[in-house]
């Protein structure tokens, strides 16, 4: 296979933490829409986008994840008042630390999708997708040696 | 023990049936690779969730003593709570069971078959490697009490009070100033056509004195509040002396109401006259007593209304004021009809059904109405520009204004006291302005009338009417109440002070044990976002039901 073939059979691998309250029911409503998404994403449910802690991520990283999606609800909508805003601040971080480890900080990303956002929703995932399918596989699949 | 898992395909009809390829999920299952010592029970079923599924599943469980279960079905958010109670029936704890939504994120989403099927598989795979991760949760039932109280005698205070108060629940009302009523009770009309406003006060005072079920306690202050939804453990005490009263109530309802704002403090009302520029309050005393009149004795022969003062630097329409300016201006003219009413705002608010027909009873009754983009106050004279218009400056005898209503003295100790959100314009913060418009963001509080924004006096009924039938439905006398179970709790070895999780918590449910050095969460308030999990750097905090252990098994699954 050449490289460029390679390339071109890349599917990466995408997490995406949701919440429960509002992205969830956002990727709910975009499969009872049937709109067409992107199996490269795979879905874990979290109460609120705040639980989602830099080891969780990290470990994310380290077990070959190419890409991870964090969503929750929009600022000032958080099920529990400020959960989201907190996310937001440790995701902020992690970009940081993600440049350390040689990981590129697009990798990782943050958005806001309510409920009601069933086609935000798809959108968000398939250009989140599209993004990692070019920016490559992983560079630091498997745990890195510290 | 050796683990069995009993893995049920859920057809959903079409939905799951004809998009996935459920006889190679099935033919998949038992090869999985690192289940070796796991036995895994793979089905299919039509429909799970009809009266016929659940029956079947309740007696697989009983039948194959599986220690663990897993759906694949739709989404939780449908029928995570069916099969939670198919669970309880069969006697597994549902701790141990798993929702996987192979319609939503496979069947209905990826348009190609294989691709759906292979997708289903990996979300199947996760879903077996967790529930073994899973433990089993005990869902508690604390007694309750049923007894509420009231912060606040105002028209919503009462009405909350008298709504609630019954032989099985009694209320304790606590007012601050010595008499009940609050601002209402000075009102000569409640709206229009709707009566003398202190008559129907004054009924309500009558009923709330009446109630052998409600007490209350004039000249008093909330000093502390300790608790959850069913169980606060609060204390009263009196503002003029020093009388405490220890009480233990269900829930608490804020109706503190709201006070006028100090209109000099607004530009452009710097230089008003005080002595003949008035509030609408103080006409309100008038019309009720002998009658408005200038400080001479005599009636003004011309009236300036201005509405929306000190709208702009607060950035909220108090909502009330139109109604109100318009019913003044009625008194103006019921008194003599040869008074010259004008009346300038810069929006109409007519939030009611009845509102409309009563601003064109006013034009009708010759009142001026002017609406302007800039005015201000030099003595009684003003000075305005109309839309549309060009700079102009009346004089008039008397001037009115409707000054924006603001939160009252006391509302952020109050807030602070029971650790509740005030919203940015520093009125207390509703649970969701739109979907939870009457609970706050501590489950047992609760905030009506005036005190959550401007409110009118019907509006102010209405939130109390709803925060009692909320009350009614979550804390019935006798009853008990089941607090979440998927809650964070802090293992002590790890905790090591640092109070990060205390001020990240939204619900005040996580409090500092000082011998110990270390946080504690208490599992009654705790709502489960994990919120403090996220934020504690020593490792200490575990949130049930969605662990470390639980989620890196979805993940490594899901990556394989």
């Amino acid at each position: 296979m050449t490289e460029k073939q390679q390339e071109r059979e890349f599917t990466p691998k995408i997490v995406g933490f949701l919440c429960n309250w509002c992205t969830y029911a956002a990727a709910d409503l975009a499969g009872s829409t049937k709109l067409e998404i992107s199996p490269t994403l795979t879905v874990i449910r979290v109460m609120c986008s705040s639980r989602v802690d830099h080891n969780l991520l990290l470990t994310t990283f380290f077990e070959g994840a190419d890409g991870i999606l964090i969503a929750g609800c929009h600022p000032g909508d958080c099920h529990y008042g400020k959960g989201n805003y907190y996310a937001r601040r440790r995701y902020a971080v992690l970009k940081k630390v993600m440049e350390g480890l040689g990981l590129e900080p697009e990798r990782l990303q943050l958005s806001w999708v309510s409920a009601s956002e069933g086609n935000r929703y798809a959108d968000v995932v398939n250009a989140f997708s599209e993004k990692i399918k070019a920016l490559g596989p992983n560079p630091i699949n498997g745990r890195p040696d510290f | 023990m050796k683990a069995k898992i009993g893995v049920y395909v859920c057809e959903c009809g079409p939905n799951i049936g004809e998009t996935i390829d459920i006889p190679r999920v099935l033919e998949t299952i038992p090869a999985l690779e690192g289940y070796e010592d796991v036995e895994l029970v793979p089905k299919s079923f039509g429909l799970l969730c009809s009266p016929a599924g659940k029956e079947y599943l309740a007696k697989e469980i009983t039948d194959n003593a599986f220690t663990h279960l897993v759906i694949a079905a739709c989404s939780p958010r449908d029928h995570n709570s069916t099969f939670i109670g198919v669970c309880k029936e069969a006697g597994l704890n549902p701790y141990l069971y798993k929702i996987i939504n192979i319609r939503e994120h496979c069947g209905w989403i990826i348009h190609d078959k294989e691709a759906a099927t292979d997708k289903a598989i990996q979300y199947i795979r996760s879903g077996i490697s967790r529930v073994l991760y899973q433990s089993e949760l005990f869902e508690r039932q604390l007694e309750i009490t049923p007894d509420v109280l009231v912060i606040g005698g105002g028209i919503a205070g009462m009405e909350a009070a008298l709504s609630l108060a019954s032989e099985d629940r009694k209320v304790y009302l606590a007012e601050k100033t010595g008499e009940l009523g609050g601002k209402a009770a000075s009102f000569a009309s409640l709206l229009p056509r709707q009566g003398r406003g202190a008559d129907v006060i004054r009924e309500k005072i009558k009923a709330v004195e009446e109630n052998e079920h409600i007490l209350v306690h004039l000249n008093t202050e909330l000093e502390s509040s300790i608790g959850f939804l069913g169980n606060f453990e609060v204390v009263l005490a009196g503002n003029g002396d020093d009388e405490k009263t220890d009480l233990k109530v269900g829930a608490t309802i804020i109706a503190t109401g709201y006070r006028m704002s100090d209109p000099g403090s607004f530009t452009g009302y710097e230089y008003a006259d005080t002595d003949e520029v008035y509030s609408s309050l103080e006409i309100e005393r008038m019309n009720g007593g002998e009658g408005i009149a200038l400080r001479s004795g005599a009636k003004p022969a011309s009236v300036a209304l201005i509405h929306c003062v000190g709208r702009q630097e607060k950035g909220y329409c108090s909502r009330i004021c139109c109604n109100y300016m318009m019913k003044i201006a009625g008194y103006f003219k019921k008194q003599s009809g040869a008074t010259e009413v004008t009346e300038f705002f810069f929006d109409m608010c007519l939030p009611h059904k009845a509102d409309q027909e009563f601003f064109d009873h006013s034009v009708g009754l010759g009142i001026d109405f002017k609406r302007v983009k800039e005015i201000g106050l030099s003595g009684t004279s003003v000075e305005f520009t109309e839309t549309g218009g060009g700079k102009q400056r009346m004089d008039f005898d008397m001037v009115v204004l409707a000054s924006s209503l603001e939160p009252p003295e006391g509302t952020e100790a109050l807030a602070e006291l029971l650790e509740i959100d005030l919203d940015e314009r520093g009125f207390f913060k509703e649970a969701h302005q739109t979907t939870d418009p009457v609970a706050t963001s501590i489950d047992g509080i609760f905030v009506v009338g005036a005190s959550q924004g401007p409110r009118g006096v019907s509006d102010s009924m209405l939130l109390a009417q709803a925060t009692a039938g909320r009350i009614r439905s979550q804390l019935k006398p006798g009853g008990k109440i089941v607090p979440e179970v998927k809650v964070s709790e802090i293992m002590e070895a790890y905790c090591t002070g640092c109070r990060t999780c205390l001020e990240v918590c939204g619900y005040g449910a996580i409090y500092f044990d000082d011998q110990k050095g270390i946080s504690i969460v208490n599992e009654a308030v705790c709502r489960g976002c994990g919120n403090c999990f996220g934020s504690c750097p020593s490792g200490a905090l575990r949130t049930k039901h969605f662990t470390n252990k639980q989620l890196y098994r979805e993940v490594t699954e899901a990556l394989k």
